[in-house]
């Protein structure tokens, strides 16, 4: 009898059902599983490395059955310099992600569980992120910094942390006065404890959406600084620094604009609608805004 | 209602100072200086003479104070790239086509993207949300120089229908227009769907059905105006936030604004235009925040009577 009450399948199963049901979700994730791999794989792909010089002759190519992307002006397959892109694009999108939710998480539940000063003081400081211009703050930090992949990791870290922290924040202010943690806190456990064994889990969709969903601003953000010529150097290949290249020659040579841009625009838009459909399997109550 | 303005309207004028000193810091944390001359260096005794002309070897808590009594008489200096003008009027001249780029891109875009939101929220789960939806996505994932880039290809090399840059006449505004519109179009659009559908599904519509109102005038009456209240709150700010979009537009169409000027102030360390330039925005936004506190407090019964508007 009690056996046929109980939920044949638990919360993780319909997340999953809900995901799966929502197509733009799937097609993002497969697209984002797709071109995660050929970034992977990349010297299985193409035979090339993506700063050799080995087509000079052929500079400025369009695509061809050899060179499928075309040739860029420095004489490299620009095939394999954009999928060489792909993984410093993804690179850094992931690991500013995970440099987001170390900042964040640890601020956000230490301004939810005290409340109090320490959370004024997180929010002052979330206020002052806030009125500060992302992409100009992130020009000068790169000028003062000199620029470079590790630097452009910390910096989109730096300014991809506020939505994290503000999701954990809410939700440890919203379970901090459980019965569960209550009785929890009668029966001794500290704080420190509290947070990590009873409400960091129970805010653990929110972290999963906002960890995917820092992803595609950080890779946005980079494209952004390498187009502008002070993100990722050159001749590491980066999205951003190769549109730049490529307006100087889309009068005559449309491939040199075009592959790089369809790259970044298919990549951030996977990702976005990858992390928009887990928002919405994990957490039907958070709202896309 | 007026002590919460008060502690509002402090805590702006406090952040503003605060970022203001961060900014200064940051600027002037950039290894090199305004005359190091690159491929030709001056003499160090020329260098010295003109960082000491312009107060550059002064510690640096003097040369902010310095700087910031200057800003709030409106004097924000000469920049060092252009010495016969002052940074006021050199912005003032640039301003222009950065203004005529954001306001009629938002002018366009807002309003078609609020439109958007609204026949998506009305016609949920069919092919208008799922074009709108569509839209909204492509608008708010794709860069804005890419979106440009693909302006220019298709209209400008192709169809060669537009210039693809200058400014001279309205028919270089086109494009770059267009680019830049897309994105409150597409933030509007998102914004204003979701803020439809929450109202919609707000028990006081299910009351107003239910009391045999047509479903025109619950729109149009109460849908609407209660739907509202959230998006004020983020107008101005979003208003703002797209300003930082058109440095792209501008270096993609190659617009004479204020752009160019963002990524070279900092190139060249023209500190007092630099300056100026972030300072700038910086009171654009804390003024859109606080502006839109208080509207939010005002249109929302709840806080304006409970007092504790946080």
């Amino acid at each position: 009898m009690t056996a046929s009450l109980r939920p044949a399948h638990g919360p993780l199963w319909y997340a999953w059902k809900r995901f799966a049901a929502n197509r733009a979700a799937v097609v993002g994730g497969g697209t984002l599983a797709v071109i995660t791999l050929l970034a992977i794989l990349a010297p299985l792909v193409t035979p090339t490395g993506p700063n050799a010089q080995e087509f000079l002759m052929d500079s400025l190519a369009g695509p061809s059955a050899a060179h499928w992307f075309g040739v860029d002006d420095l004489g490299r397959d620009f095939w394999t310099r954009i999928l060489y892109g792909a993984r410093v694009s993804l690179t850094i999108g992931f690991s500013a992600a995970v440099c987001s939710i170390l900042i964040g998480i640890p601020l956000g539940a230490l301004a939810g569980y005290y409340g109090g000063s320490i959370d004024w003081v997180v929010m002052r400081v979330i206020e002052i992120f806030s009125v500060v211009p992302p992409l100009l703050a992130a020009m000068l930090l790169g000028a003062l910094t000199g620029g470079g992949f590790f630097t452009i990791i910390v910096i989109a870290g730096l300014f991809g942390w506020v939505q994290v922290c503000l999701l954990v924040r809410a939700q440890i202010m919203a379970f901090k006065e459980k019965e569960f943690v209550r009785a929890a806190r009668a029966l001794g456990a500290s704080p420190g404890y509290v947070i990590r064994r009873h409400l960091i889990p129970n805010a653990i969709s929110p972290i999963i959406v906002g960890f995917v969903l820092a992803i595609p601003l950080a890779m946005m953000l980079e494209a952004s600084l390498s187009f502008l010529g002070i993100g990722v150097p050159p001749p590491t290949p980066s999205w951003g620094q190769m549109i730049n290249t490529g307006m100087q020659f889309m009068y005559f040579y449309w491939h040199m604009a075009v592959f790089p841009t369809a790259a970044l625009a298919l990549t951030v838009m996977a990702t976005t609608l990858f992390g928009d459909g887990l928002r919405d399997a994990l957490d039907p109550t958070l709202k896309g805004v | 209602m007026t002590a919460f303005i008060l502690r509002r309207l402090v805590s702006t004028v406090v952040t503003f100072f605060i970022v203001s000193m961060i900014i200064f810091l940051m600027m002037h944390s950039i290894p090199g200086g305004p005359f190091d001359g690159g491929e030709m260096p001056l003499p160090p005794a020329v260098r010295d003479k003109m960082m000491a002309q312009y107060g550059l070897d002064q510690p640096l808590y003097v040369q902010y104070f310095k700087y910031m009594s200057g800003v709030l008489r409106l004097d924000f200096g000469v920049p060092f790239q252009a010495p016969g003008e002052t940074v006021l009027s050199l912005i003032g001249d640039a301003w222009v086509p950065s203004l005529v780029l954001g306001g009629l891109g938002v002018l366009i875009g807002a309003p078609l993207g609020i439109l958007l939101g609204i026949a998506a929220a009305l016609n949920r789960n069919t092919w208008i949300d799922y074009l709108a939806s569509a839209t909204a996505t492509i608008g708010l994932t794709i860069p804005v120089f890419v979106t440009s880039m693909l302006l220019i290809l298709v209209f400008a090399v192709w169809l060669n229908w537009f210039p693809a840059s200058g400014w001279g006449a309205p028919i270089n505004w086109v494009l770059p227009v267009t680019a830049y519109a897309t994105i409150p179009l597409a933030t509007y659009a998102r914004y204003t769907r979701s803020a439809m559908l929450d109202t919609l599904n707000k028990p006081f519509v299910t009351v107003l059905r239910a009391k045999g109102l047509s479903e025109r005038k619950i729109v149009y009456g109460h849908v609407l105006r209660n739907s509202a209240i959230p998006m004020v709150t983020v107008f101005l700010p979003m208003f703002i936030g797209t300003a930082t979009g058109s440095i792209f537009v501008e270096a993609m169409f190659r617009v004479p604004g204020l752009g160019s000027y963002f990524v070279s102030s900092i190139r060249t360390r023209d500190y007092p235009l630099e300056m100026a330039l972030m300072l700038m925005l910086t009171v654009m936004f804390c003024l859109a925040y606080l502006i839109s506190d208080i509207l939010y407090a005002a249109l929302n019964p709840r806080i304006r009577h409970g007092g504790q508007g946080k």
